[in-house]
């Protein structure tokens, strides 16, 4: 177990105090001392670069604590049933939403800007491996928060899914596991998702939306109040081939759902690999053209040989 | 809360691992308990050490786990160091003169913006005060945030195994306690060195142990001055470090552990030895310390054209890490058992790998076949979830190299030298069961071993005979070793030192063993492996004890045996300050650290292992003042041949 002697030391501090005033030995601390503190720290650089990481740092908190607060509004999901406390519209998800990635952006921006700018003026190695390191952290920190911001999201989008897939007309039991599939892999770019899946969703609802008015004026053309029982057969059968219908645009709209999910997903892990790799190849780049200008310098000094 | 108290039991023994790594996070933690938190701010925080803290971190956390901790740099206190303004800085040294006065040239240059100290042991008032001094010269008191006594002054290998230092371990080598022209207040300083840090493992530990030591050896100087010191700490009420709240998880364990105290000479064929598991060869034949091997790759059989540059030889170093699976299982394990298991590991991983190559070709067909597409969705998860496992299979692949690599260069050196069969000789002599071959004739032969090998079966075979051969015998083997290119400086010493320990006791048997070659081709033969073992024996160990172990064995056991009845018995927590040969406590001890004075090697911790496995609930710890292997250890053995 480690032992705290700070106030050991202090104990020492004034220890050599007393014996050094004892002794009338002059030291830059004495009666001057504190002032001399305060003296000796102004015009030591500040660092400009230390005071803007903090800056960034603290937006970032702020933006991480937003999102905190109104994670669980967000999520609340039955909002509507719900009592006034606590309601969120959807339009005010989008707008933090719209915030958020506002502020994501900046943030980053931030965090390049300093980048260039940390290594401009100074010449110490040290200083400059300290500084990439610096903002290195502040970089995995944004990730960390973007990653409450995503996650919410893809919950948020995942029930809009949910609710619209329950909102449909058919009550036939669908308990097939692709929900498994989409909800767990989650992805990073929720926005695609919520795109196509509006998109892909309404379509049956508009069928189906269609199909009633059809129904409707074929009922109201006959203009009878009873259908004969050979037309109510046919409707019958007619009610069956669209369910059938449906079924099946569903079943696809489920499989391209999952698809675009796990699709998206991947993108995110290739685009993650392609930028790691850029400055990979950036570097490879270089010592290829260094390894060219090379060669051709040996060629020449080796025609040359024969010349002396 | 049965449960609870069974997982406090096990954490009671918990490795010593464990505890200096908590220590060391809480340390640069700005010495407050380090939780994690995935939403926290960065802190970063500039590291500064002198080689010991060097050494001591190095096994413990690799460069990200830094980084995790938020260290942008980590630095020699020693070195040229820029002003890094606004960032607090933790030290990590030794309070000895130098650093003391370099930490004060920081203070001065204002280097940092605050100053975490931390003294790896205890730190004397005066020196303390001199960097108070500097604080006031240079006004930078309120900069010195914290000051510590870490008390961590050991270097832990392992969970189990732990060595005292490595800069400056010429200082408590086996030469230096051994040298005939040792003074006393040399062998005092020697002697405190080695407390020091047995102290601070037990500080770190958390217990306070039951010690048991030979007579008249070193170990005893060692045993009577750490009682001594456990002693005055515990009667300190005030600033005593073994209170309740500092010892944890220790305070649930009823038993105390026993340290038993043993000197190396009891026992110098072992070091000597030639070995057959997998971390004592690689320490044995490698360049291999603080879990790092360093080899040199050669440059293969590839024709270079005429008059080029002769290729330089790669040199690579791996870190042998608690995360590396295949290390932690097969470390104890006979050599060719190794070599089978990292062609098993090849083999699954590259049915993996296969596997992701398949998924890979049906994503081609993805635009052809329309009957394919109903296959496909269930292909996309299997691809998502191959994907995502990529990084694990390679780190899985980089373990497989690394492994390759090292078994290679181990099989390399066995074929070379015919380590097999210096190994099957000794463990017979060690036995004494009959030889088949006669030692003359092992030395004599050119092709089987370097030099240092002859002299290490020699030795063995002199340190174990019963009856020292006679003169002609001797000058026969004298005069062959010459022959084989042999220094006999070593020889002079054990000849020394094997008519002291007639005087004082019989020398140490080692049990009886056999070693059974396996007749029949193994797998690695058939399979047609990089691993051709052929004209390798495939040799299998049977357990047999070691001195050391045996001695372990009665005292913990509680055993009544001749050669442990009259160890000393020391007890830091009895009122009466006089040993008594009578142990107080009749029960058999649970746990057990076992420290060698004079050095240590991995067969030794390797035995205590495999003895340990056998009996459960047990733990043992290993412990040495420094670690050798057989090349350093004749070295010194050399060195005082000479005198």
């Amino acid at each position: 177990m480690a032992v705290d002697i700070t106030l050991l030391f202090r104990a020492s501090v004034k220890t050599v105090k007393t014996r050094n005033k004892a002794l009338g030995v002059a030291l830059g601390g004495g009666v001057d001392g504190s002032r001399d503190e305060l003296f000796r720290r102004s015009p030591r650089p500040k660092g400009d670069f230390s005071s803007r990481a903090r800056e960034v740092i603290s937006h970032i908190g702020k933006l991480r604590d937003f999102l905190l607060e109104h994670r669980k509004d967000y999520i609340n999901a039955y909002s509507n049933t719900m009592s006034e406390y606590g309601r969120m519209t959807d339009t005010e998800r989008d707008q933090i939403d719209q915030d958020a990635q506002i502020f994501m952006r900046t943030c980053s921006e931030a965090i390049q800007q300093l980048r260039t700018e940390a290594h401009k003026e100074i010449h110490s190695q040290q200083v400059k491996e300290h500084r990439t390191a610096v903002l290195d952290f502040i970089e995995d920190y944004l990730k960390r928060v973007c990653k409450l911001y995503s996650e919410q999201r893809a919950i948020r989008v995942k029930r809009v899914v949910d609710k619209k897939r329950l909102s449909k007309l058919e009550p036939e039991p669908n308990t097939k596991t692709r929900e498994s599939t989409s909800s767990e892999k989650v992805s990073q770019s929720p926005s695609k998702d919520s795109e196509e899946n509006p998109a892909t969703e309404e379509h049956p609802e508009k069928i189906l939306a269609e199909t009633q008015p059809e129904l409707g004026t074929w009922g109201d053309g006959k203009g009878e109040d009873e259908l004969s029982p050979e037309e109510i057969q046919m409707f019958e059968q007619e009610n069956q081939r669209l369910i059938g219908e449906m079924n099946s645009l569903f079943d696809e709209v489920r499989q391209i759902e999952g698809r675009v999910v796990e699709i998206s997903r991947l993108q995110e892990i290739f685009t993650e690999k392609v930028l790691q790799q850029e400055a990979e190849i950036d570097s490879i780049h270089q010592l290829v053209v260094g390894a060219t200008e090379n060669i051709k310098e040996g060629n020449e000094d080796i025609r040359e040989v024969p010349h002396l | 809360m049965a449960s609870a108290a069974a997982a406090t039991a096990a954490a009671a023994a918990a490795s010593i691992r464990e505890r200096q790594t908590v220590a060391l996070k809480r340390m640069l933690n700005f010495n407050v308990p380090h939780i994690k938190n995935s939403t926290g701010e960065p802190v970063w925080k500039v590291l500064i050490y002198d080689r010991f803290g060097q050494d001591i971190i190095s096994p413990l956390l690799s460069v990200k786990e830094l980084r995790d901790m938020g260290i942008t740099l980590h630095l020699l206190l020693h070195s040229d160091r820029d002003p890094i303004p606004d960032v607090p800085a933790v030290y990590f040294v030794m309070p000895t003169e130098e650093n003391i006065d370099r930490m004060c040239q920081d203070l001065r240059n204002q280097l940092y913006e605050s100053y975490y100290l931390n003294f790896i042991s205890a730190i004397s008032r005066s020196k303390l005060e001199d960097i108070a001094n500097a604080a006031l010269a240079a006004s930078a008191v309120t900069q010195v945030a914290k000051v510590f006594d870490q008390y961590l002054n050991f270097i832990t290998l392992e969970d189990d195994m732990f060595v005292l230092c490595n800069q400056n371990k010429e200082l408590v080598s086996y030469r230096a306690i051994n040298r005939p022209d040792i003074t006393d207040t040399e062998m005092e300083t020697v002697m405190d060195t080695i407390v020091d840090s047995l102290f601070c493992f037990f500080v770190t530990l958390g217990a306070v142990p039951i010690i048991r030591c030979s007579r008249g050896t070193a170990a005893e100087m060692v045993a009577v001055k750490l009682d001594k010191k456990l002693r005055e700490n515990l009667r300190d009420a005030r600033n005593s470090l073994f209170t309740g709240d500092t010892l944890g998880a220790g305070q649930f364990s009823f038993q105390r552990p026993l340290l038993v105290l043993v000197d190396r000479n009891i026992d110098l064929a072992t070091p000597l030895h030639h070995t057959w598991t997998y971390q004592a060869l690689v320490h044995d034949v490698l360049d291999f310390h603080l879990n790092r091997v360093n080899l040199e790759e050669s440059s293969g059989v590839e024709n270079s054209p005429a008059g080029a540059r002769p290729k330089r030889k790669n040199k690579k170093s791996y870190d042998l890490t608690p995360v590396d699976k295949f290390w932690q299982k097969h470390k104890g394990s006979p050599f060719p058992e190794v070599a089978e298991s990292v062609q098993q590991e090849l083999e699954s991983y590259r049915a993996q790998e296969d596997e992701v190559k398949r998924l890979k070709s049906i994503m081609g067909l993805e635009g052809e076949d329309e009957g394919a597409i109903s296959m496909l969705s269930d292909n996309t998860a299997k691809l998502t979830s191959a994907v995502s496992s990529l990084p694990e299979l390679l780190e899985k692949k980089r373990l497989i190299d690394l492994h390759t690599n090292v078994a290679t260069a181990v099989l390399e050196h066995i074929k070379a030298r015919k380590l097999d069969v210096y190994f099957e000789y000794e463990e017979k002599i060690m036995s004494k069961t009959t030889l088949d071959k006669s030692l003359l004739d092992i030395i004599s032969d050119p092709d089987a071993g370097t030099p240092e090998d002859k002299m290490r079966l020699f030795l063995i075979y002199y340190i174990s005979t019963q009856q020292a051969p006679s003169e002609a015998d001797l000058e026969q083997y004298k005069k062959a070793l010459t022959d084989a290119g042999c220094n006999l400086n070593p020889l002079q010493y054990i000849k020394q030192w094997k008519a002291f320990t007639k005087m004082a006791s019989a020398p140490a048997s080692y049990g009886s063993t056999t070693t059974k070659p396996m007749g029949l081709l193994s797998r690695v033969m058939n399979t047609g492996s990089q691993f051709v073992m052929e004209g390798v024996k495939n040799l299998v160990l049977k357990q047999q004890n070691l001195p050391v172990t045996r001695i372990l064995d009665n005292l913990m056991e509680m055993k009544s045996n001749p050669e442990t009845d009259d160890y000393r018995y020391f007890d830091p927590k009895m009122l009466r300050g006089n040993d008594s040969s009578v142990p107080r406590n009749k029960n058999p001890f649970q746990e057990a650290i076992v420290f060698v004075v004079g050095g240590g090697n991995y067969i030794e911790y390797q035995n205590l292992v495999d003895y340990i496995k056998g009996k459960q609930g047990k733990h043992i710890l290993y412990g040495c003042s420094e670690l050798f292997n057989a090349t350093q250890f004749i070295k010194q053995l050399s060195q005082l041949g000479q005198k």
